[in-house]
C-alpha cells in the first residue's frame, strides 16, 4: 500500500529531522505515530503526499496494484497520485464561507476536470454521494449550512465527510484531535476506525491513550529514527524509549 | 503664496461675483430634465462598463500580484509596479492619453476607468489574497486540485466579501469620475455641464449640478443596499 524507503529531510538551518525513515503501510492498518513535538512527525506525514518534499528517499504508493513513486513527481502526475491520499488536519482547514456540502464535494476536485469544476460545478448524483458522506459521519442536517458556523467537533466530521468522499487508498491524519475535547475526540476516532476496512490510514497523535485505543500499530519517531515499530499495547518502558526519560541517544537500529 | 496669487483680498472680491453667479442661476431649468435623462444614463453606463471590466481584470492582475498564488516572482513585482505606476498618474492624464489613441466619446472614458479601477482594486485584491488563511488551499493542494480549482474553491470564496464591497465602492467612485471625465469629452452628462457653461446657460447648468447630485446620491444609496443584500447573505457563492 505504502513505503517509505530511506526519507531523509533537513530543517532549513541544515539541521537533520529525518533521518533515513523506512516504513511499510499494508491495507487495514491504522497506524498512529508517537514522539515528542518538534521530532517531524508532521513533516513525515507530508513527505507522503508530497507537501513537503523529502531531501532524500522514496515515497511509494501502491493503491490498485501499480506501485508509484511520489516524491520527484510534479503538477499532473503529483495531482493524479494526491487524488489517492486523503488528509485530514490539525484543526480545520475548511473553507470558512463555503456550505458545508460545498466543503465535502472540494473532496472530490481531482477526479473532475478543470473546466466543469468552474463551470457546471458537481453533478446531483456527487452531491448526492456527498450527503451519503455526511450522513455517515452524522452531521446531513447541516448540509446546508455555512461551515463558519459549526463547532470544532463538527468542522472535523465535515473534513472526515470529505475524506471520505475523496474515496482514496490511504488517509493521512494529522493530530486530527488535538483541538477537541474527550468527547469529540472519541467520536472522530470511531469514524476513522472502520474505514480501516477499506483503506489503510497513518496519523500522528500526541496522546498514547488513543493510539493504545484505536490503531493497529504504533510507530514511535526519536531523534529522526524510528525507535519502536510494534503493538499498539504500548508498555511504560516503550514510552520511555518514544519520549526519551531514558536519558540516551538511541540508536536508529533499534526496532 | 505668491506665485499662485493666493490671498484673502482676492477671494473677498470674488463673493459678489459668487452672488451674481448663483443670482444667474436660479431657478434651475426644470424643463431641461427629459434632455438630459440620457446623458445621465451614458454617464452610468461609462461608470458601470469601467467598474466591470476594471474589476474582472483586476482579479486576474491580484492573483498574478499576490505573494501566494505563485513563485514566479519577477511577475509579482512587475505587476505590482505596474499598479503603482498607474495609480500614480492621475486620472485625467490617463483620459488625455486614451482620447489620443481612440478618439472623443464614451470609449477613451470606459478605458480611463478601467485603467484607474484596476489601479486601485489590483492591489486590494491582491492584499486580500495574500490575507486568505493558507490552510485551505493546502488542503485542496493535498487532495490533487488544479490551480484553478483551488482559486475556485478556496481562494475565491475568502475574498469574495471584500471583493464585493470593494467593487461597490469602486463603482461609488467611478459614477464621480465619469462626470468628471464627460467634462474633458467622455460624453456624458459632464459634458452638458462644459457646454452649458462655456454657453453661459447658468441656470441650465445649476439642473444638470442637481441632477448629478442626484445621481451621485441614488448610485451610493444602491452600492450600499446591494453590498447589504449580498454580503448579509446566508451562502455566499
Amino acid at each position: 500500500m505504502l513505503s517509505l524507503r530511506n526519507v531523509s529531510k533537513k530543517l532549513p538551518d541544515g539541521r537533520p529531522l529525518l533521518k533515513g525513515i523506512s516504513l511499510d503501510v499494508q491495507k487495514g492498518e491504522f497506524i498512529g505515530i508517537l514522539g515528542e513535538s518538534g521530532v517531524g512527525k508532521t513533516v513525515l506525514l507530508r513527505c507522503i503526499n508530497g507537501l513537503t518534499r523529502p531531501d532524500e528517499g522514496e515515497v511509494i504508493i501502491n493503491g490498485d496494484g501499480r506501485p508509484q513513486r511520489i516524491n520527484g513527481k510534479k503538477g499532473k502526475d503529483l495531482r493524479s497520485i494526491r487524488r489517492k491520499i486523503a488528509m485530514i488536519f490539525q484543526g480545520s482547514i475548511l473553507v470558512k464561507r463555503l456550505a458545508v456540502v460545498e466543503n465535502v464535494l472540494t473532496g472530490g476536485l481531482g477526479r473532475i476536470s478543470t473546466l466543469r469544476s468552474l463551470v457546471y460545478g458537481f453533478t446531483d448524483e456527487e452531491v448526492h454521494k456527498a450527503m451519503e458522506a455526511l450522513e455517515q459521519v452524522g452531521i446531513q442536517s447541516l448540509a446546508h449550512r455555512r461551515t463558519e458556523t459549526l463547532s470544532g467537533g463538527e468542522m472535523q466530521r465535515v473534513a472526515i465527510a470529505r475524506a471520505i468522499f475523496q474515496e482514496p487508498h490511504l488517509l493521512l491524519a494529522d493530530e486530527p484531535t488535538s483541538n477537541l475535547d474527550p468527547k469529540n475526540t472519541e467520536a472522530v476516532m470511531e469514524l476513522l476506525q472502520p474505514l480501516t476496512k477499506q483503506i489503510a490510514i497513518v496519523g500522528v497523535f500526541h496522546t498514547p491513550e488513543l493510539v493504545r485505543k484505536y490503531c493497529t500499530r504504533a510507530i514511535g519517531i526519536r531523534a529522526g529514527c524510528i525507535v519502536y515499530d510494534g503493538s499498539p499495547h504500548l508498555t511504560d518502558e516503550t514510552l520511555r524509549l518514544i519520549y526519551g526519560t531514558r536519558n540516551q541517544i538511541p540508536d536508529c537500529q533499534i526496532h | 503664496m505668491w506665485v499662485c496669487r493666493v490671498n484673502p483680498i482676492r477671494l473677498m472680491e470674488g463673493i459678489p461675483r459668487a452672488l451674481e453667479l448663483i443670482q444667474c442661476m436660479v431657478p434651475p431649468a426644470w424643463e431641461k430634465i427629459p434632455g438630459l435623462v440620457r446623458p445621465a444614463l451614458e454617464t452610468i453606463q461609462i461608470a458601470f462598463v469601467g467598474t466591470a471590466f476594471g474589476a474582472s481584470l483586476s482579479f486576474i492582475i491580484g492573483l498574478l500580484a499576490a505573494r501566494n498564488m505563485h513563485s514566479i516572482a519577477l511577475l509579482r513585482h512587475t505587476t505590482r509596479a505596474l499598479l503603482s505606476a498607474e495609480r500614480a498618474l492621475p486620472d485625467l492624464i490617463v483620459m488625455l492619453f486614451f482620447v489620443a489613441i481612440v478618439g472623443l466619446g464614451a470609449l477613451p472614458g470606459v478605458m480611463a476607468l478601467i485603467a484607474s479601477s484596476v489601479g486601485m482594486l489590483g492591489k486590494l485584491f491582491a492584499d486580500a489574497i495574500e490575507e486568505i488563511d493558507p490552510k485551505p488551499v493546502e488542503a485542496l493542494e493535498a487532495i490533487g486540485a488544479t490551480r484553478l480549482q483551488i482559486i475556485r474553491y478556496a481562494v475565491l470564496p475568502q475574498i469574495l466579501p471584500s471583493m464585493i464591497a470593494n467593487t461597490l465602492y469602486r463603482f461609488e467612485v467611478n459614477i464621480r469620475m465619469s462626470i468628471l471625465l464627460g467634462a474633458v469629452g467622455a460624453g456624458g452628462i459632464g459634458f452638458y455641464l462644459v457646454t452649458s457653461m462655456r454657453l453661459l446657460k447658468y441656470q441650465e447648468a445649476l439642473m444638470i449640478i442637481l441632477m448629478t447630485m442626484v445621481l451621485v446620491m441614488v448610485c451610493e444609496k444602491s452600492s450600499e443596499i446591494l453590498r447589504k443584500l449580498i454580503i448579509g447573505d446566508e451562502i455566499l457563492r
